[in-house]
């Protein structure tokens, strides 16, 4: 017991003192012979233990001098220093742990504290992909390599509770949220989409990087500095570089770069001499030939920073912000009558912002006996969230879509993940309510239902808008928005770009919702 | 050399002891510890944690060097001390110092004693 005692003392020690002359002091205190002697010595080792600590301080970290006397090898690099102090070899790999978490919780502190003593901006952390990643103006499973696994080649199902089975919940969440198509509720409203006459409409831009391009331009055009011939022709000799190497279709790809190249000959773009216009006219120049509505130019007033990409950390933040004010775009959830469920979605909204508030939406028509989806107002998203959404639909994983990428010659598979625990809206009749409006993501959830006749569509074709699209930098005040990606259906083996989709019972936008309730009440009937 | 030894004196009980115990021959510090108790006929007994205090501080002076354990001891935790020339100067100049107080203290009781007045008979 004593022994034991007089080992902790020792071992209390300064740990210069103890590796010097513990295994001596304790070798001295074996040879004491009865307890009275062996006291005596566990006293003596707290005095010492009490004046090593409070007196020697000099002698704290001294190694014994067999070691600490040891030259540097000749060739090995050493710190210089005038304190003989050096530290142990053990303890640099601590030290640098301690370092780096202190790091970190400095910035931490710095980057989220409510006192913000220090002016310094540390964006978050985004675990994105490393190259360059464009906004997205409609993207359905991430297009990279690495997101291709077994499972979304349909090799087998997955399920709701592997998320990294899922082709959807594969999707980081900063990419996610750079590639929503942000034709929502609150861009929308600023944008006048007539797919009618699409070359004389320029529509909002469909990004949030793009969306706080246009406020900034907004608030600015008139300080928009002018544009001489040789940036024209910079712009769009970018523009077709992009357009040919990344655009879905290359035959359009070289159509269009000889429109651009045909309206700058003859003159057609020198009227355009501030940004804002510029970028305009490019746009309706190519929607003019290709009429594919994801394209665009788009002038941007600060300078666009050379590889850094993907939307600025004010745009998600803002685009954050837009899904709490609009409540992730779900704009109406209710029980009409005949207990048919009606849910008015204005977007497909980021998957990993947004789904608490959809999945509770869906579960609050759980119960319903038919369920009406009206997209009327819905201007596209996340493919994640169109898949997360028809997943309440099916009983088991379904194949909605292939994404085909042309420039990286890859293709992601889309599938529900179907069965929803819980959910009781696998067997029961939906309909969905679509306008010339309806666009993109919006279009996808009714062609995919559709075409797997799990929904019957009530209300117009829908606005055609297929395509996945990536900004890509032009110069430093124009990027241009290049579709690279097209949706595969595995039943139609085509998309919708172009045409459309047509609905089942084609009525006015306006009059589908009672259309399609009192077709519900009828397929309750049966 | 003894110039810069006697900046250190006098040198503490305790450090005199362990240099006059390794003035003789190596030591390991149990020897040492037994030596000063010999040395002081029982009266003066230093524990192991005064006593490494000391070999610390007088080997960091580099008077008392560590020679490391020695192979066959009885007990391989034992290492021996052994003394350095500068510890040894640095003893011979206490051992002066010291023979110079002892002299000095003989003298002044030797004139004291022979100053006393002896008693007059009446």
């Amino acid at each position: 017991m004593l022994r034991h005692l007089y080992r902790c003392a020792l071992r209390l020690h300064p740990r210069g003192f103890r590796r010097r002359f513990g295994d001596e002091m304790l070798s001295i205190f074996d040879r004491q012979q009865g307890r009275l002697a062996a006291f005596r010595l566990l006293l003596d080792g707290l005095v010492s233990l009490t004046r090593q600590w409070t007196m020697r301080q000099e002698f704290w970290g001294e190694l014994p001098p067999n070691q600490a006397l040891q030259p540097t090898p000749i060739g090995v690099p050493s710190f210089s220093t005038i304190d003989s102090f050096r530290p142990r070899s053990a303890a640099v790999v601590p030290g640098a742990l301690l370092s780096i978490a202190l790091f970190c919780a400095t910035c931490f502190a710095i980057r989220y504290s409510w006192i913000h003593v220090l002016h310094v901006h540390i964006p978050e952390v985004q675990f994105e992909r490393s190259q360059w990643v464009p906004p997205r103006s409609d993207v359905g499973a991430s297009s990279r390599e690495d997101s291709l696994s077994p499972i979304n080649k349909g090799q087998s199902a997955p399920t709701i509770s592997t998320s990294s089975h899922s082709p959807v919940l594969k999707q980081p969440a900063a990419p996610a949220v750079a590639t929503v198509q942000t034709r929502g509720a609150s861009v929308a409203k600023k944008s006048s989409i007539e797919p009618k006459a699409p070359s004389q409409t320029i529509p909002a831009t469909s990004t949030p990087l793009a969306k706080s391009v246009v406020g900034a331009d907004e608030r600015s055009a008139a300080a928009d500095a002018s544009l001489d011939a040789a940036e024209r022709e910079q712009v769009i000799q970018g523009a077709i570089q992009n357009l040919r190497r990344y655009y879905i279709d290359p035959a359009m790809s070289q159509t269009m770069a000889e429109s651009l190249r045909s309206h700058a000959e003859n003159g057609d773009d020198d009227e355009a001499t501030d940004g804002e216009t510029f970028a305009k006219v490019l746009t309706m120049q190519l929607r003019a030939v290709s009429h594919d509505r994801h394209l665009s130019v788009i002038y941007n007033q600060s300078a666009i920073p050379e590889g850094v990409t993907g939307p600025t950390a004010e745009a998600i933040a803002r685009y954050r912000q837009d899904m709490e004010q609009t409540n992730c775009t779900l704009e109406k959830v209710e029980t009409l009558p005949h207990n048919v469920g009606y849910l008015k979605l204005n977007s497909f909204p980021d998957l990993q912002l947004c789904q608490p508030k959809i999945a509770a939406a869906m579960a609050s028509l759980n119960e319903a006996d038919a369920i009406i989806f009206d997209l009327r107002d819905n201007h596209g998203g996340s493919p994640g969230m169109v898949a997360f959404v028809a997943s309440y639909l099916f009983d088991h994983p379904t194949h909605l879509d292939d994404f085909y990428n042309r420039s990286e010659n890859s293709t992601l598979q889309s599938w529900t993940l179907s069965p929803i625990e819980g959910s009781k809206l696998a067997d029961k009749p939906v309909l969905v309510l679509t306008s010339a409006e309806t666009f993109s993501g919006g279009e996808e959830f009714a062609y995919d239902l559709k075409m797997l006749k799990r929904a019957r569509l009530v209300g117009e074709t829908t606005a055609g808008g297929a395509h996945m699209v990536r900004h890509r930098r032009i110069n430093e005040h124009f990027s241009i928005g290049v579709p690279d990606t097209r949706p595969i259906n595995p039943v139609s083996r085509t998309n919708w770009e172009g045409t459309g989709v047509t609905p089942d019972v084609s009525v006015r936008a306006a009059e589908a919702l009672t259309t399609a309730e009192s077709l519900a009440e009828k397929l309750l009937q049966k | 050399m003894a110039d810069d030894a006697r900046q250190f004196l006098p040198l503490s009980p305790a450090a005199l002891h362990i240099l006059l115990s390794l003035a003789g021959e190596d030591m390991h510090g149990y020897a040492i510890m037994q030596e000063i108790a010999r040395q002081s006929g029982g009266q003066y007994k230093m524990g192991p944690g005064t006593l490494y205090d000391n070999l610390q501080r007088l080997m960091d002076r580099e008077w008392v060097e560590d020679l490391g354990q020695r192979l066959g001891d009885e007990d391989p935790r034992r290492r021996y001390y052994h003394l350095t020339l500068s510890g040894r100067g640095v003893l011979e100049a206490e051992t002066a110092r010291l023979a110079g107080v002892v002299r000095e203290a003989r003298s002044r009781l030797q004139s004291t004693r022979s100053s006393v007045p002896k008693p007059r008979r009446a």
